[in-house]
């Protein structure tokens, strides 16, 4: 039962870690999913709203984001 | 970076939205110099239908304060309008029309009711880029009728002083025959002027006006593409090696 435990404790830890690795916010302070889809079906989920930012190009210039 | 570095900005959003991001439009490469280029956030419901978008760079004071107007808005919706998905447009559309008059003092009619025109995909007249996709729509801003009228002109001249600072500040014109006059309006006037005929829209349907006829940037006829906006940090904020 023991063993069990730590297993399902392992396996959940390593699941989550990986969730957050798929998160990232590119060196903002805003953490980004990969598509407006994926972000629909979590927002969904979380009971959340969604924020799309639509960029063109010349994203080195700091005024942009 | 700007604005979205901001932490109190970072974490109102986390916790109230999902954040994601999409590439639209091109930018010109002039010898070894990128030009061009631009912006546009849009705060959706989660079936990708707009509430509310903010068009162009704005710092995070002016970006909290929209995604709090959203937050608070879709909140008060909700509360009036029950479970009936036509009163929440109608109540977002309103509310859009009130924001603008009040920020600027300019007033709009909200367009409450959408008639169904939806193009049909095999009628030869229904405009496509040479792949055979649909042109993003050119949606029309309702008209401007003129100012408040419930404002004294010092008060009006104030509000327009005030639309003047911000960002895209520009004409437009109001009225008709000899009441016509310019008024002064800016990026986020004309985003509230649009939402209040168009919010609820998907985003599909809107970004084509937002980029070109808020922004006057040139959207591609390509596909909105996903891809990787911030070329300089990975996933994980760390600096990209060239």
């Amino acid at each position: 039962m023991r063993l069990f435990l730590i297993l399902a404790a392992l396996v959940l830890a390593v699941s989550s870690a990986s969730a957050k690795e798929k998160q990232g916010c590119f060196g903002t302070a805003v953490d980004f999913v990969d598509t407006p889809k994926d972000a629909a079906k979590q927002a969904l989920k979380e009971e959340k709203l969604v924020f799309v930012l639509h960029v063109s190009g010349y994203f080195e210039d700091p005024k942009l984001t | 970076m700007g604005a979205l570095t901001d932490e109190k900005l970072g974490a109102y959003i986390n916790d109230n939205f999902v954040s994601s991001y999409q590439k639209v439009g091109t930018f010109k490469i002039v010898g070894n110099n990128k030009q061009g280029g631009n912006v546009a956030s849009y705060f959706c419901s989660p079936d990708g239908r707009v509430l509310h978008a903010v068009a162009g760079p704005v710092d995070a004071a002016t970006l909290l304060r929209e995604a709090k107007w959203v937050v608070d808005t879709v909140k008060a919706a909700n509360k009036a309008s029950g479970s009936n998905g036509a009163k929440f447009k109608a109540y977002f559309r309103t509310a859009h029309a009130d924001k603008l008059k009040s920020e600027t003092g300019l007033v709009v009619s909200a367009v409450t009711y959408d008639f169904d025109d939806k193009q049909d995909d095999k009628d030869t007249l229904t405009y496509k880029d040479p792949s055979g996709r649909p042109l993003s729509l050119k949606l029309p801003p309702p008209p401007i009728d003129g100012p408040d009228v419930k404002l004294t002109d010092a008060a009006f001249n104030k509000l327009q002083g005030k639309a003047n600072e911000a960002p895209g500040a520009r004409y437009a014109s109001c009225g008709v025959g000899l009441g016509k006059k310019n008024v002064v309006v800016n990026n986020q006037a004309v985003i509230d002027q649009l939402l209040s005929a168009h919010a609820m829209m998907k985003i599909e349907s809107l970004y084509g006006t937002v980029f070109e006829n808020v922004l006057g940037e040139k959207v591609s006829t390509k596909p909105v593409d996903v891809t990787t906006p911030f070329t300089w940090v990975d996933r994980q904020g760390n600096k990209a090696s060239k």
